[in-house]
């Protein structure tokens, strides 16, 4: 290959990171060269985030060595790794929303502009004039950030990062770009990919996105993780998309780790929810589904799909347009999570610290925190039946906290989920809505979560999931539902020992 | 290239819901673009109104001077708390360090308690009182991570004790009158009082606009996390924007003390809400990042006509107050876009 012979810019060899449960990097080898654009690849969860996070110094590797340039380094927060020329565009953005584009690309490196102790605005325009133009950018640099569009944003942070190297005197910095086109429109991805190769030029830059297409047709080596390990790496050129997808999915799986044998076919055609002509504008377009009584259903898309909206729509955590929320028969009020709830309609968000639980109180009252209506005597809450309820469904959901009066607080990530779930089973709902249910979960807690989801669907909860891998929406469900663009595109059935492969689902989303 | 120059509407929280555009062109962009354009509107209308409803009398030289030289007081007290809500915070302690400054001023300048004459020395020392509680409260708000609410709040009444403490809760009158002058006299008929309350609002706009504190000070506002990320030292601009409110205080307490010829602790009460209703009404977003000193002290200016205006209409004082608490609201209802704030607090 082209770049045999030369020095990287970046290399990293055998770093390791694990988190209580988890090893999100197993010595992982990852270089970077001049004037090269990396296609980093790999499904949710295979570590690809967390070796970012590593170049940029908010995650500290356990093992393995870091070179810059040659030398082994240490990089201890973001500002330090910008020092060494290593940058990275964040997806949610890092510009300080009511600060202009000028002020937001000079923050906090201003002293150069200095003339007479009070900073010279037109030393600091003529910059940011050049720095625009490199990126294409042509709107009043004295517009706040608030007021211009993601693709503008992107760009303004990719001009920051180059004109930072170059101030702390490094040459071909190396920018990282987590997921840049999600929010873009088409005329917009263009022109980003445009700019990202004249950029090219003076800089090396690594691109994680999950649309294999511009991926292989935009860069020039494709790096492919699994599992927090090195899959392979190919030159982008004559790659085939079919390959990159073997590869990100890897072995196919194996023993029943989704208790298949306890999968239930729904019977008969009770629908607890159906979903008639909902639509809202920018997120998804008319949408028609049903879930049956039992039924497991899995909704499966990239981000930018529109499922997690459309879930937030059936939460009535969002309003949509258009179309309407049937549950157990009944018509739900459009954006009214309390009329969802107050319908027999759970939900499980995917941040289960900020949403799913109050982390300052104890399991006993998380768990009953919805029926407490069912706990009275008279006016009051009674404290022996709390108790009662509370203890019931810590041993049956396998709770492991020392005591009901624990504070969620003190859980594992596990347990915190398993409550979350126990305060939805108590309060007897006729669906679930699971987002990421897993996520951050160990590995034994993870069984238990899928043995109380397969418990709930006997119980005749109907449940709509989003899993963290493919593997797993599979594993899990009885039918999968495949968004793409704001669109459903496809339904597979996934009877259990006859389910589909990740494979053929993955062309689908993609 | 045309991707790349579209704007778009309603990325950020807050940002102000009506934009009043006033039909002077260019200097009409300028007024809009400093963010004060409403503020001027306002100021039009409250003159307006009372002009017509007081048949001129509003409008006439002895009442323009006593509006400017009544809204310098409040505009510097404003410019103080001002800082501190840009910050995302509050400023509770003015009617507490206020106290504590003027008990002093009264018991050190020469006064007809006791002996004590520091002459113009006073001016260092109330500056310092005001600044070292600032200082206080700002390491309370950073080092020990105490809201800025109760961190304030607390701190008043501590310097409230401590000011009726100190002063046994006499009056003393103050023999002094240098400072008379200062609170009393015109220059071409503008009071002198409030020419050094422009001095001080241009003097820190000034500062906001073009030095790297006045950056941060908006960077912490708008996303203290980001601006972190960014390298901004979080602690050591807070604890500044706390120590300045305090200076500030303590200059607002001199000239209480000089207007009324005497000292006491009860001089500092009814300050607060005043000030607050300024900032707010001068369109200082509460929820930071937003407005500078120009905005504190159009709001002081606007609620000073406004309760001059209803003085001079026979508007009962009880009434005045109603007026004065409907102001505030009504003000943040217009200057802030709600709806987009994920819980109001």
């Amino acid at each position: 290959m082209m770049n045999e012979n030369r020095e990287p810019v970046i290399d990293l060899r055998g770093i390791t990171k694990s988190y209580p449960g988890v090893v999100a990097l197993d010595a992982v080898d990852f270089e970077v060269y001049q004037n090269e654009i990396i296609g980093l690849i790999g499904e949710n969860g295979a570590g690809k985030s967390t070796l970012m996070k590593i170049l940029i110094g908010l995650v500290q590797p356990d093992a393995g060595t870091f070179n810059v340039r040659g030398r082994t380094v240490n990089v201890t927060d973001p500002a330090d790794a910008v020092r060494h020329g290593i940058g990275m565009v964040f997806q949610d953005g890092s510009l300080v929303p009511n600060l202009s584009i000028m002020e937001n690309l000079f923050l906090c490196h201003e002293i150069g502009f200095r003339k007479f102790g009070f900073l010279s605005r037109r030393a600091m325009r003529q910059t940011a004039r050049v720095l625009l133009e490199q990126v294409k950018v042509s709107i009043d640099q004295d517009t706040p950030i608030a007021e211009v569009s993601p693709a503008v944003r992107q760009m303004v942070e990719i001009a920051r990062l180059l004109w930072l190297s170059r101030l702390y005197g490094q040459s071909n910095p190396v920018l990282i770009l987590d997921e840049p086109t999600t929010v873009l429109t088409e005329g917009e991805r263009e022109t980003m990919f445009e700019i990202l190769q004249s950029i090219k030029k003076e800089a090396s830059l690594i691109l994680i996105s999950h649309r294999l297409q511009e991926v292989v047709e935009n860069s020039d080596r494709i790096v492919i993780l699994k599992d927090g390990r090195n899959v392979t790496e190919m030159p982008a050129l004559g790659a085939r998309i079919t390959d990159i997808e073997q590869h990100m999915v890897g072995h196919a799986f194996t023993a029943d780790r989704y208790l298949e044998d306890d999968q239930i076919v729904p019977d008969g055609e009770e629908r607890v929810l159906e979903v008639q002509a909902l639509a809202k504008r920018g997120a998804f377009e008319p949408i028609s589904f049903f879930v049956r009584k039992g039924e497991i259903v899995s909704l499966v898309g990239l981000v930018g799909s529109g499922k997690e909206e459309l879930c937030r729509c059936i939460n009535g955590l969002a309003k949509a347009d258009a179309g309407s929320v049937i549950l157990g028969g009944r018509k739900l009020a459009t954006g009214s999570p309390r009329d969802a709830v107050a319908s027999g309609e759970g939900h499980i968000p995917i941040d289960r610290r900020s949403e799913g639980l109050a982390l300052g109180m104890s399991v006993a009252e998380n768990v009953n925190l919805l029926v407490l209506d069912r706990l009275k005597s008279g006016f009051l809450v009674n404290p022996a039946r709390e108790k009662r309820n509370a203890t019931q469904w810590i041993e049956e959901c396998r709770i492991k906290t020392p005591s009901a009066g624990t504070l969620c607080a003190n859980l594992s990530g596990g347990n915190q989920q398993k409550t979350v779930i126990a305060k939805w089973l108590s309060s007897r709902v006729k669906l679930l809505v699971l987002d990421h249910p897993t996520r951050g979960v160990d590995v034994g807690a993870k069984d238990d979560i899928y043995r109380l989801i397969r418990r709930l669907a006997r119980q005749g909860i109907g449940m709509l999931v989003m899993c963290d891998t493919l593997e797993e929406d599979l594993g899990l469900s009885n039918r999968m539902l495949v968004m793409k663009d704001g669109r459903l595109v496809g339904e597979l059935s996934c009877p259990p020992k006859r389910k589909p492969s990740p494979k053929d689902v993955i062309g689908l989303i993609v | 290239m045309t991707g790349l120059r579209e704007k778009v509407e309603g990325g950020q929280p807050v940002r102000p819901r009506i934009r009043f555009t006033l039909p002077l062109g260019a200097a009409g962009e300028w007024l809009r673009r400093a963010g004060v354009s409403g503020q001027i509107l306002s100021l039009i209308i409250v003159i307006a109104i009372f002009a017509i409803g007081t048949r001129g009398r509003f409008l006439s030289l002895a009442n323009l001077q006593v509006i400017l030289s009544l809204a310098a007081i409040p505009t510097i007290i404003a410019v103080g708390v001002h800082q501190v809500v840009v910050l995302g915070g509050i400023d509770l302690s003015v009617e507490g360090v206020v106290a504590l400054c003027v008990v002093f001023v009264g018991l050190l300048m020469q006064n007809k308690v006791n002996a004590n004459n520091v002459g113009l020395w006073i001016v260092p020392i109330t500056l310092g009182i005001g600044g070292v509680a600032g200082f206080v409260s700002g390491i309370c708000n950073t080092r020990l991570r105490i809201p800025s609410f109760i961190a304030t709040l607390g701190m008043s009444w501590i310097l409230w004790g401590l000011a009726v403490y100190v002063s046994r809760g006499q009056t003393v009158a103050i023999l002094d009158e240098r400072f008379q002058g200062v609170v009393t006299g015109t220059v071409a008929g503008v009071p002198v009082i409030a020419l050094v309350a422009l001095a001080l609002v241009v003097l820190l706009q000034f500062i906001q606009d073009r030095t790297r504190f006045g950056r941060y000070l908006y960077a912490i506002g708008g996303d203290e996390v980001l601006a972190r990320q960014a390298g901004v030292n979080i602690t050591r601009i807070k604890i500044a924007v706390f120590t300045l409110a305090g200076l500030f205080y303590g200059l607002a307490a001199l000239f209480l003390s000089a207007r009324l010829g005497s000292s006491q602790a009860i001089t500092g009460n009814n300050l607060l809400f005043p000030a607050v209703t300024a900032v707010a009404v001068g369109g200082v977003a509460l929820t930071g990042g937003i407005g500078g000193a120009k905005n504190a002290a159009l709001g002081a200016l606007i609620v000073t006509a406004l309760n001059d205006g209803l003085i001079l209409l026979n508007v009962s004082p009880y009434a005045q107050e109603a007026v004065n608490g409907f102001v505030l609201v009504a003000a943040v209802a217009l200057t802030i876009d709600r709806r987009k704030l994920g819980f109001i607090k």
